[in-house]
């Protein structure tokens, strides 16, 4: 007996299995691992237009409404199949959009007084419209530095950064950047700092202001601070205010660098869930770089760790949790646990590690 | 704060009365040790009959021409050479050096160039505080914190942009220190440059009272010359320099 489940959860006879000729075949059964899309992502990338892919597994590949979404919004329709206790997933890959983010074999040397030190080697990254993309990673691993080229505030020493089909040369406002802290100015009051970037695009008084108001609301700052100085706010207003302050430019991607990380634990987990709420609505394409293992997991639809010395991809996971999901979330917590076990060397040593970017496939 | 005045007019009130106490012992003769009445009176007088206002207003014009050209020479090098690091190597070392120079030095040079004329006083002026405004200026520039820079950058500023709305703007609050400082330094450079030259202004009238051995003019320009310079320094440019802090949250 067999049936194809469907996103909505529906099952169906299917009548013409032979028709899905796979190209490759991958057996992920026995592989200890709660979401088995994740063994096969490579080889789910590197599928090329219409190819299929057939992977087998022992058990549910993830809570059935969730699981083809990484594939759908790459556009790869999916397939689950229950034969006898052992699932069957199809994917094939039908289109080829343009991506958002293109980082080409990008490498960066800083000159220092010790020699040259390689911050980012050889680093390829795509990201597509509407991903939600956590970069994780130790301190001094690049993650930063990556954010910081990507930006276009630092020139890569090697390779090609490419925005929206553009060659990024420089920094631009399709390209906002939410620092951790301190970047908004103190001359200015809540509303001016969020009407900047739209001055400098010489958007007029009242265009501004109303956008200005609509972004301050969608963070959800209380309006009685929108004439306050910066200084006067706390820690989490501040970063609303950040937060409204890039959106109102409405970047083709949205950069942040550890936004939340100066922040007490309760004001982060509300604008952690806050962040969610924006994306949800408004699916704007987020590169976001933390420390964190567990916020990049309760963020992020994919997270990229990177490894030190020098900075590389280290491992890339697909996050399939539905949203809004909550820090106490099982599964978040059985993700972290599952990612934070398998980086955890990157993490405790000093990595001189070989690179380790394989899967267990049996 | 009213005990803080009260004790304030009480020493004040004591020095005077000290003041007339000594002098009514006549241990020196008036001409060496003025009293407080007679200060007063030629105060009143000088007032009255216009000689001091005259002085005041003489004084004024020549500062004000000074010190704005100061200002408007010393915030365009200030923000060039707090930028850019080439202007910052070569003329930043000038400015220092300068600095160290007090600006009644510049006077015998002055005399040879201009003669002993207005040009020679508005050139000890400029001298005295054009350093203090550009170092002023080149320090808030170079303090700015680059998160600032990256930020604006980011949201799309152009060089210039990034000057009139990120640069200058930060580094105001030590744009107005240096004004401060420039500008006291522009009053004590008037004041001795005033004295060796016949001009009536507040120093010269300090020098007509030794000449006619007046020390109770001497001490009323005096005491003229330190309210315009309180007035100024703690009036004017403390408010200014508080509302910017407090505004810029630094306070």
């Amino acid at each position: 007996m067999s049936k194809v489940v469907h996103k909505s959860g529906q099952t169906e006879e299917l009548k013409n299995l032979d028709k899905l000729k796979p190209n490759k075949i991958i057996d992920v059964r026995g592989a200890v691992c709660p979401h088995p899309l994740n063994l096969i992502r490579d080889s789910i990338i590197s599928l090329k237009d219409n190819e299929i892919l057939q992977a087998v597994c022992d058990h549910e590949p993830t809570a059935k409404e969730n699981a083809p979404r990484f594939c759908t919004r790459r556009g790869y329709p999916l397939q689950v199949i229950e034969q006898n206790g052992v699932w069957q997933i199809f994917i094939q890959k039908i289109e080829k959009t343009e991506p958002r983010l293109r980082v080409l074999n990008v490498s960066k040397v800083f000159k220092t007084n010790h020699g040259r030190v390689t911050a980012i080697d050889n680093v390829d990254l795509t990201i597509q419209e509407g991903e939600f993309v956590c970069i994780v990673g130790p301190s001094g691993c690049g993650k930063s530095t990556l954010l910081n080229l990507i930006a276009g505030l630092d020139k890569p020493t090697q390779g090609e950064i490419w925005s929206n089909g553009n060659r990024v040369t420089g920094p631009g406002s399709e390209r906002v950047v939410v620092f951790q802290e301190g970047a908004l100015f103190p001359w200015l009051t809540v509303m001016q700092n969020v009407e900047f970037g739209l001055k400098l695009r010489q958007v007029p008084l009242e265009i501004r202001r109303t956008l200005a108001l609509d972004y301050l609301k969608l963070v959800g700052l209380d309006e009685k601070f929108h004439n306050s100085f910066i200084h006067q706010l706390s820690g989490g207003m501040k970063q609303r205010v950040a937060l409204a302050r890039a959106l109102v430019m409405e970047p083709a991607i949205l950069l942040m660098d550890e936004p939340f990380a100066a922040l007490d634990v309760y004001t982060r987990e509300t604008l952690q869930e806050e962040l969610q709420n924006i994306w949800t609505e408004s699916h704007k394409t987020i590169v976001f770089v933390t420390h964190n293992v567990q916020e990049a997991i309760l963020l992020g639809d994919r997270v990229i760790v990177f490894a030190r010395n020098p900075g590389r991809i280290k491992a890339e996971y697909e996050i399939d949790i539905t949203r809004p999901r909550k820090i106490d979330h099982p599964e978040v917590f059985l993700n972290t646990k599952w990612i934070t076990d398998d980086i955890k060397e990157e993490l405790e040593e000093p990595a001189y590690k070989a690179d380790t970017r394989e899967v267990v496939y049996k | 704060m009213s005990k803080r005045l009260t004790k304030l007019i009480l020493f004040y009130l004591i020095l005077v009365g000290l003041w007339q106490g000594l002098a009514f012992l006549k241990l020196w003769p008036e001409y060496i040790f003025p009293t407080p009445l007679g200060v007063l009176k030629t105060l009143l007088t000088g007032f009255e009959d216009k000689t001091f206002i005259i002085g005041i207003l003489i004084s004024m014009k020549r500062i004000l021409i000074g010190y704005g050209l100061s200002i408007v020479v010393g915030l365009c090098v200030g923000l060039l050479i707090g930028r850019i690091k080439t202007l910052d190597e070569t003329v930043g070392s000038l400015v220092l050096g300068f600095q160290a120079l007090p600006s009644i030095c510049w006077l015998p040079l002055a005399l040879v160039w201009f003669g002993l004329s207005e040009s020679a006083m508005l050139a000890i002026v400029i001298l005295g505080s054009l350093f203090s405004i550009i170092i002023g200026a080149d320090t808030g520039v170079k303090n700015v914190p680059p998160i600032y820079i990256r930020a604006a950058r980011t949201m799309g500023a152009k060089e210039i942009q990034l000057y009139t709305k990120v640069i200058i703007p930060a580094a105001l609050p030590s744009i107005i220190s240096g004004f401060k400082q420039g500008w006291s330094f522009a009053w004590r450079s008037l004041m001795a440059a005033e004295l060796l030259y016949v001009g009536l202004g507040l120093g010269h009238l300090l020098m007509m009272g030794r000449e006619l051995n007046d020390m109770n003019q001497v001490i009323a320009v005096m005491i003229v010359i330190i309210i315009i310079g309180i007035v100024v320094d703690r009036l004017i440019f403390a408010k200014i320099e508080n509302k910017v802090r407090e505004r810029w949250g630094l306070t």
